[in-house]
């Protein structure tokens, strides 16, 4: 008798609280919910929004140049991308991707001439660049799906900067935060 | 209960039996991909190399090549580079081990496409080249890689750089 109680308490591993904490009352529900949550987790991530790291200095100062951002897949599932979005244009996956501006529409001609910014022959007003610019590029018109991504720092010299075209197939989504999340270096602004 | 558990134990059976297959006979895409992340390993190297290992490791690298490879690589900032055939691979590569300090390549984001033939191959993938010390900043570039069987053994013929970001030109396609 003595014995069979030892046992007995030996089984016990877990008070019935703890265990209802860790695996609920129904631990068939628990692991259902479980197994919602992460197809739900794997189902946003991959067709809605897409956590980024940000590294690098081409879209100062709108953005730091490092920290974490979201890009957001949905808007272009109903329209196209517009002029003055920022968007991820991806390399051969999305593992690594640009983080870009969109300044020119598919069809337009787009040229620098002393810093500045044309689109078909007319000046586009550009807020958001606040460092000058002295760059200089020969019109380029885009094809039918074609849009022309330039990062906002435009005081990085010309040849260090990556812009230019991209197929329409290659943008990802649009940045989702205005400002990056957890940034290490300090705000520009 | 029991019922449950040799479902269990069927299923995990059939699991471990379909990736023993995938092991023992990995696809052409399967084998290709582990040959290019071989190849990034191999490009790679740490500080302080002796001048054994350098001649070693670089020596290795021409075991990824065809004699005749070409590899096109275009950096922006600065002047489009061809190296043509494997004495200049190895040159370039003698010239980076003794230049630099260090070097980590990795591939990622690797699209294979057999050809019909299935003895050739299109490799779309995205190098990264990250130098010590300096993690955070990282040349980025992007790679259409031809391969063919030569001997049973997967051999890059010809490597071109893909501008995801094309300026005057369209980005590059092959042929």
């Amino acid at each position: 008798m003595f014995d069979a109680q030892r046992t007995n308490s030996r089984t016990a591993v877990l008070p019935a609280w703890l265990r209802t904490l860790v695996i609920g009352r129904k631990p068939k529900r628990t692991l259902l919910r479980i197994g919602v949550l992460v197809a739900a987790t794997l189902l946003v991530r991959q067709f809605v929004l897409l956590p980024v790291r940000v590294y690098g200095p081409s879209m100062l100062p709108t953005y730091q140049q490092d920290g974490l951002n979201f890009i957001n897949r949905l808007p272009y599932y109903f329209h196209e991308p517009r002029r003055g979005d920022v968007v991820a244009i991806r390399t051969s996956d999305t593992t690594i991707m640009y983080m870009k501006r969109i300044v020119g529409l598919p069809g337009e001609t787009v040229a620098f001439h002393d810093g500045r910014l044309f689109i078909n022959g007319q000046m586009l007003s550009e807020p958001y660049v606040k460092y000058p610019c002295n760059w200089d590029y020969d019109p380029v018109t885009l094809g039918s799906n074609q849009f022309f991504v330039v990062g906002d720092n435009r005081s990085m010299p010309q040849i260090y900067h990556e812009f230019g075209r991209t197929d329409r197939n290659r943008i990802v989504g649009r940045i989702f935060l205005w400002k990056n999340l957890f940034a290490t270096s300090p705000s520009p602004r | 209960m029991e019922k449950s558990f040799r479902y269990v134990a069927v299923a995990a059976l059939i699991g471990l039996g379909i990736w023993g297959w995938r092991v023992l006979f990995p696809s052409p895409e399967r084998v290709i991909r582990s040959r290019l992340n071989a190849l990034a390993k191999a490009v790679s190297f740490g500080p302080n190399e002796g001048v054994l290992a350098k001649a070693y490791n670089t020596q290795k690298l021409t075991g990824f090549f065809t004699p005749d490879v070409e590899i096109d690589v275009d950096l922006r900032g600065y002047p489009p580079q061809t190296l043509s055939g494997r004495d200049e691979v190895l040159n370039a590569a003698l010239y980076a081990h003794s230049n630099l300090n260090g070097l980590k390549v990795q591939f990622s984001g690797i699209n294979v496409a057999l050809g019909a033939d299935r003895i050739t191959a299109k490799v779309n993938l995205t190098g990264r080249a990250i130098l010590p010390g300096s993690e955070h900043e990282f040349n980025v570039l992007e790679f259409n890689f031809l391969l063919r069987k030569v001997d049973g053994q997967w051999l890059i013929y010809q490597v071109q750089t893909v501008k995801t970001l094309s300026l005057s030109r369209p980005a590059l396609e092959l042929a």
